[in-house]
């Protein structure tokens, strides 16, 4: 059994699904045009990979190599559809917010990707935490996002006006050439950073 | 053989407990998904009929995108207008549009959800200096851009102009249906 911290921080930091793997393009980009936007997104995804990073790992070995990318889909499509159930039912509001997202988190890869790379090789325990980790690593990275793209975009910050009246907003930074540019930038900041701490 | 029959039982087993899980899930949510979705409704309704004391199903041929017409009651049930949610296209799909009018055909309020528009733009319809300013205006509407009286939002000129198209659609139907008496 591996380290639980240095497994969850591997998926936060070292191994950040968004900004290193870049995996999972679609929904970053398509949801994160507001702060609670990108967190809604975030824990729902981490809830989904955390859920099936177990249930795939539980079922490794009883899983035959030739038919696992059917079975890890049918596993991964059910979770999914259980959080949309769960939503609707009790949080209408943020359902209504990310709408047709939530059936798109059964072809984010990085939930396909982390069953692939790791639940079905590792045990359940260690695939909990690579869920954790990778989960928390994506939705850090979704509400960073949002955070700039809301802020600049709509000069408000989890819906709170920061900005006032009179000061220009950026339209483009919640429509689509604001996602790549913010996306970009952060990922830009993120390398330097980390290049000059390795070197 | 065996290589066949191994992966392909497996398979079977994994989908069928999916399947059970789902229905056993469906089942334990289907409750409060209904109260979630009607709740979202009475609010839409009363939203565009704030002195309505009930509403009552209106039996009349649903035209074009109207999904929805009801026959607003006050207190001592009598008629005093309808409730119709229209459903026009926005920017980026279906922008479902309750609007309620006295017996007059005055516009008594507008509820709005754009579950498809953008954020910050046209999903800011919903937001209350868009949707009240129609309280109290009648007829056929248009947004100033297209000569009318209707304020768009800034940046979201179709979304504004599928609101008013959905509200305008309504007051057809009204006028058509309800408005004579």
């Amino acid at each position: 059994m591996g380290n639980p911290i240095k497994i969850i921080k591997n998926g936060i930091l070292d191994e950040n699904p968004t900004f290193r793997q870049v995996i999972g393009m679609c929904p970053t980009l398509a949801t994160t045009t507001s702060a609670i936007n990108g967190i809604g997104m975030g824990l729902s995804t981490a809830a989904v990979l955390i859920c099936s990073n177990v249930a795939i790992a539980a079922l490794r070995k009883f899983i035959p190599d030739k038919v696992r990318i059917p079975a890890f889909v049918v596993v991964i499509a059910s979770f999914v559809t259980i959080v949309q159930f769960l939503l609707q039912a009790y949080l209408p509001s943020l359902n209504d917010a990310l709408g047709l997202y939530i059936p798109l988190i059964v072809v984010n890869c990085i939930i396909l990707g982390r069953a692939e790379a790791f639940a079905s090789k590792n045990s359940a325990i260690d695939s909990l935490f690579d869920g954790v980790g990778n989960g928390l690593g994506f939705t850090i990275a979704l509400t960073v996002i949002g955070l700039v793209r809301e802020f600049i975009g709509s000069g408000t910050l989890f819906g709170i006006t920061v900005l006032p009246d009179f000061f220009p907003k950026t339209l483009m930074f919640i429509m689509s050439p604001g996602a790549f540019l913010t996306l970009g930038v952060l990922m830009a900041i993120l390398n330097y950073v980390t290049s000059k701490k390795s070197a | 053989m065996k290589e066949i029959i191994r992966p392909a039982v497996v398979l079977l087993v994994i989908t069928a407990v999916a399947a059970a899980l789902l229905g056993a899930v469906e089942s334990i949510t289907e409750g409060p998904i209904a109260i979630a979705n009607e709740n979202a409704q009475n609010e839409a309704l009363r939203t565009a009929m704030p002195d309505a004391a009930s509403f009552t199903d209106v039996d009349a041929e649903l035209t074009g995108t109207i999904s929805l017409i009801k026959e607003a009651l006050d207190a001592n049930g009598e008629p005093i207008g309808y409730v119709i949610v229209a459903n026009p296209s926005g920017f980026g799909g279906a922008v479902p549009t309750t609007v309620g009018f006295d017996m007059n055909g005055v516009i008594t309020g507008v509820s709005i959800q754009t579950p498809s528009e953008t954020p910050g733009l046209g999903a800011r319809a919903t937001e209350p200096e868009f949707m009240d300013q129609f309280t109290g205006m009648t007829g056929t509407l248009a947004v100033t851009k297209d000569g009318g009286q209707v304020q768009a939002i800034t940046a979201a000129t179709i979304t504004s102009r599928a609101v008013v198209s959905g509200i305008n659609e309504a007051y057809t139907w009204f006028t058509e249906n309800g408005g004579a008496n």
